[in-house]
């Protein structure tokens, strides 16, 4: 048995109990708050802090790094699972904090070398990148449109969203005691794929639509830029803040983590974000894959059951079928978690061999 | 035609889905006293333990009955009249049937020590043992668990999880011997130690003591007396068929009942599957195979054979898995068998929990392995089993066999 995922539904807050609606419901709150008013600001600056997303910022890292603490404890027998901990830890001490403070100490915008759009929009948002030296411009345009997509194709979206990921990060250390409230039924699932792809289509459109407005305006004498079209550059304004408020604010923030302890950890990463959506569509081409031990399974369900992605695991493994799924973020549960070893996550080119069909392929148990 | 299948663990819901493959329109009833749907016996302990819930280890969502469209009914079935072809139930109702599967599993074997009737004192195996135990811990401090095996193991587990102190106690010398060796069982009992189980070898039950009806203690034959509140009693399963003794089907002298190649009884339409069927293993010897993976695949076949098809159960070169504690145990082949002239090669990894051990004959073929620790992949090892390959080859290409997590520690043959 696996030492940390015991008495799961024995406790409250991770069994959906009434401490999981209090804790929803605070983290509601908060972050309703930090995103919509200024009430976080004068604490943040009384304890030497900027603005309340460096707050915020505070926070997250200390979760980050308090959760992979526990997370280690319990799963600390599988090198997978260390090596992984440790890397979202150190990216988002590292990256995502420590690295864009430095800069802001030295009055320069910060920058995060861990982020890649479409999660982060404003890579593409031409006034926004064009105010950054030509180096982290490139690193932004290739990390995007180059690095992400290869590495993706030879490692799955995992080298991504279980090793380097801020979302991630905070799903696979403080969101761990949720992962099992993933949804595994059927229509979770049709849902994910409407809304995943939909909300990567918004972010394509939006950032087109940005991008040609941009195009379109012309610096006048004193040198600010003059939309040419004023009723276009207006409904592109109007598309770019409904994605901020809807996509940015609510999808990641407000429902993202206050669903957590009702949910799962990864209702963003899972339903909504676009770079894993279009991680997704790569990985389901790329060499990474599970691998199914034939006739091994006892069809315990424990791997479905810790999916923080609401993958059926067991329909897969009791079928004696590897397979890619898009959604799978590769964090490895499910391999470690599983009492019969059936499960490999692998990065192979030869699919043909191992996905040996079973003789009875769609009935079998 | 009517197909009814008495038992909706994983050999009646094979042969449930298997029957269905190969006919669209039979209607096919399953009926259990045990529960309304199918569930993982092999993950009790998981939901005892609150890493699973209830909904958790049932294999298929619930829309599963309805698409196939299997019937339920829930009740216990306590006479087969195969004149009649027809099954009278315990509420009194009765089922008729054109074909007929009995795969009604087994049950915890209690054995008559005085005092086995007292309250506390049960096995470990359905749905209502897991209710039964998980009531029973609750006003437990102690308890015994009786029985070196697979469930014994578990129930230990489990109740040290939950807080418990645990005393174990096994007959034999050395935890498991059908199974290990002593080097390998000394290593999984100090691993149990190590977990806090409070492991007695040699030891056997003589008298469960009791006061107003409920267990206080345990006497053994090396003359202690173990305070308890609970027994679990884990000396292996039994075929659940005694309700089938005035019915004509032949039993063996444990119970299982009697099948051909083709899993089908001395009674015409009915055939049998799973735990509760003695059927033939490789050495010739008849007796049921109480595993998950035999269920299955003798449901499977079952189920075919139900809807008109004609095939035989192969049992296929053995393998099984287990988890004891945190130590994942593979075995391939045929190891304990005590072929004529067998040896063992046997290497345990230095300072880790890590044994590797392939038994083989005279002429250097390879006939089994026994792994412990690492994850090893069962298919190449059966390949080589059935290839007979020789030692040295094996251990040559050992390593492709390996199925760790990535990232896991290297794996080396020792020098010598």
């Amino acid at each position: 048995m696996q030492a940390g995922l015991l008495k799961t539904y024995h406790r409250s807050y991770s069994s959906r109990g009434l401490w999981a609606w209090i804790l929803a419901l605070a983290l509601f709150v908060f972050y309703v708050l930090i995103y919509f008013t200024e009430v976080f600001d004068p604490f943040s600056r009384s304890i030497g802090l900027g603005g309340k997303w460096d707050l915020y910022g505070v926070l997250y890292t200390l979760f980050v790094v308090g959760g992979g603490v526990v997370f280690l404890r319990k799963h600390g027998n599988s090198r997978y699972q260390v090596w992984r901990t440790i890397s979202v830890m150190f990216v988002q001490t590292v990256f995502a904090f420590s690295i864009p403070m430095i800069m802001q100490f030295f009055e320069t915008p910060g920058f995060f070398f861990s982020l890649f759009w479409p999660l982060k929009m404003d890579y593409f948002y031409p006034e926004f990148i064009l105010s950054y030296p030509l180096p982290l411009i490139l690193y932004a345009f290739l990390g995007s449109l180059v690095l992400v997509p290869v590495l993706t194709f030879f490692y799955g979206k995992r080298w991504y969203c279980s090793w380097v990921c801020g979302c991630g990060g905070l799903a696979e250390t403080a969101g761990d005691p949720f992962r099992h409230l993933s949804s595994k039924h059927p229509r979770a699932w049709k849902f994910e794929m409407f809304s995943v792809h939909a909300v990567l289509l918004l972010a394509i459109i939006t950032t087109a639509l940005v991008i040609v407005n941009w195009a379109l305006g012309r610096p006048d004498a004193s040198g600010q830029v003059v939309a040419l079209y004023p009723a276009f550059s207006s409904v592109v304004f109007k598309i770019q803040g409904f994605y901020g408020f809807v996509v940015v604010a609510l999808l990641s923030g407000v429902f993202g983590v206050g669903l957590y302890p009702l949910l799962g950890s990864r209702v963003w990463c899972r339903f909504f974000c676009p770079l894993a959506a279009l991680m997704g569509l790569i990985q389901k081409f790329g060499r990474f894959r599970i691998t199914v031990k034939d006739d091994m399974c006892i069809s315990c369900g424990n791997c479905s059951t810790y999916c923080e992605m609401g993958i059926d695991v067991r329909m897969y493994a009791q079928n004696n079928q590897s397979f890619k799924r898009a959604a799978c973020v590769g964090c490895g549960i499910c391999a470690h978690v599983c009492p019969r070893g059936v499960l490999r996550l692998e990065n192979k080119w030869d699919i043909g061999h191992l996905v040996r069909q079973s003789k009875e392929r769609i009935l079998d148990l | 035609m009517r197909i009814v299948i008495i038992g909706n663990g994983v050999a009646g819901m094979s042969a449930a889905v298997a029957a269905r493959s190969r006919d669209a329109e039979a209607s096919i009833t399953l009926v259990s006293s045990e529960s309304d749907h199918f569930f993982s016996r092999t993950a009790l302990m998981y939901v005892f333990a609150g890493q699973m819930s209830s909904r958790d280890v049932e294999p298929f969502d619930r829309g599963h009955y309805d698409r196939m469209r299997f019937e339920r009914v829930r009740d216990r079935v306590v006479r087969l009249d195969p004149s009649g072809k027809k099954l009278e139930l315990q509420s009194g109702n009765s089922l008729e049937y054109d074909r007929l599967l009995i795969a009604s599993g087994s049950v915890g074997r209690m054995v008559p020590w005085p005092g086995s009737d007292l309250d506390g004192v049960g096995n470990f195996v359905t749905w209502q043992n897991l209710e039964w135990l998980t009531e029973q811990a609750k006003r437990t401090k102690t308890a015994v668990v009786v029985g070196g095996g697979l469930i014994g193991i578990e129930a230990a587990e489990i109740l040290l999880q939950a807080g418990i102190e645990v005393t174990f106690l096994v007959r034999e010398e050395w935890f498991w011997p059908i199974a290990l060796n002593p080097d390998e069982g000394t290593m999984i009992a100090n691993h149990m130690k190590h977990h806090g189980c409070d492991l007695r070898l040699k030891t056997e039950v003589t008298e469960i003591l009791g006061k107003d009806g409920a267990v206080t203690a345990v006497k053994t034959d090396t003359g202690e007396t173990i305070d308890c509140q609970t027994v679990v009693v884990a000396v292996g399963v039994q075929p659940q068929t005694g309700w089938l003794a005035e019915s004509g089907i032949d039993l063996d002298e444990t119970g299982g009942i009697v099948v051909d190649e083709q899993l089908k009884t001395n009674l015409d339409d009915v055939w049998a599957a799973g735990d509760c069927t003695s059927v033939v293993w490789f050495n010739g010897v008849r007796r049921p195979e109480q595993l998950w993976y035999t269920s299955r695949d003798q449901g499977r076949v079952a189920g075919y054979n139900l809807a008109g098809d004609q095939q035989e159960y192969v049992r296929g070169t053995f393998y099984n898995s287990a988890k004891f504690f945190d130590l994942e145990y593979t075995t391939a082949g045929y190891v304990n068998f005590n072929f004529e002239g067998e040896q063992n090669w046997y290497q345990r990894e230095s300072d880790r929990e890590y044994s590797v051990r392939v038994t083989y004959l005279p002429d250097q073929s390879v006939v089994g392995f026994n792994m412990i620790g690492r994850r090893w992949d069962h298919r190449p090892l059966v390949e080589w089993v059935d290839q007979k390959r020789p030692l040295e080859w094996v251990l040559d290409h050992l390593h492709e066999a390996l199925f760790d997590e990535e990232f896991m520690p290297k794996f080396r043959l020792q020098e010598g």
